[in-house]
């Protein structure tokens, strides 16, 4: 692992778990050596869950009250 | 709002016990009216999807087994949409880009990242960081954005996702890395700007 452009493309691998063991400890070593690197891997790990938080919807009221009231209608014996 | 788990419910439910059936749709109708929403972009179609999802639902409730229900449902109404959102779309082959990092020509790292403030686990988000983040999900290509929001955000799994959109793992992987960078070069850019605010 030479360059921080190789890291990246394999962040996805790694952090999955996937990378084959000579991969993995070149990117480490790499990790090791490149503070940038180490920034962008802990910010790339938090991004997932930050959007997680920002895009979960909510069924607004109207809706989950007619959803009931469908429902309710097609449920009942 | 009762304390029962979701499999005593479902056990109630498939005796015909429509209350607990009620209390189930009342823990999954978010996560199912969101999948459809975030997939489909209208309130009306995401709503009418979660009809069809929890109707079909109750109906087939004997072929489910365990606790699975929210994420049955859930799995279903992505698929709903899906196959909707298939019906809609014009065809579309035009190249979108992508935001990436950027590297020097020896492919080493030439931006710094900003001061991410530390979110806590449960705390709510900063409206400015949820908006910049809703803007930045938007402009991702439709195949990136897909796979992003399936997987990071509504929680399916490759092979789940492969099943939906048809396409193999692989790709799945390699779009949803190219979704996260931009993403990330996104909340990124909101702190740096925060960052340098007076
Ligand atoms: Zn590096």
């Amino acid at each position: 692992m030479h360059t921080c452009k190789e890291a990246i493309e394999l962040l996805a691998a790694y952090l999955d778990g996937e990378l084959p063991p000579a991969q993995k400890q070149a990117l480490e070593e790499h990790l090791g050596a490149c503070a940038p690197c180490v920034d962008f891997v802990a910010t790339y790990r938090q991004t997932p869950g930050l959007c997680k938080k920002a895009l979960e919807a909510k069924m607004p009221k109207d809706l989950a009250d007619s959803l009931s009231a469908f429902l309710r209608k097609h449920t009942a014996a | 709002m009762s304390d029962a788990s979701d499999e005593e419910l479902l056990r109630r439910a498939r005796n015909n016990d429509t209350a607990a059936f009620e209390e189930l749709v009342g823990r999954s109708r978010d996560r199912v009216f969101g999948v459809a929403l975030r997939i489909l972009h209208s309130e009306a179609e995401a709503a009418e999807v979660a009809q069809e999802t929890f109707l079909s639902a109750w109906r087939s409730l004997g072929q489910l087994s365990g606790d699975q229900f929210s994420h049955w449902v859930h799995r279903i109404a992505a698929n709903r949409a899906l196959m909707r959102l298939r019906h809609q779309k014009v065809a579309n082959q035009v190249e979108e880009s992508i935001e990436s990092p950027k590297f020097n020509a020896r492919g080493s790292l030439i931006e710094s990242v900003a001061d991410w403030a530390p979110t806590a686990e449960g705390a709510s988000l900063d409206a400015e960081l949820r908006r910049a983040i809703e803007e930045a999900s938007q402009s991702l290509p439709e195949s990136a954005r897909q796979v992003f929001l399936l997987h990071d955000v509504e929680g399916l799994d490759y092979q789940q996702i492969s099943e939906i959109t048809k396409d193999s793992v692989a790709a799945l992987k390699s779009r949803l890395h190219r979704a996260r960078l931009a993403m990330r070069a996104a909340i990124d850019r909101f702190y740096a700007e925060k960052g340098s605010e007076p």
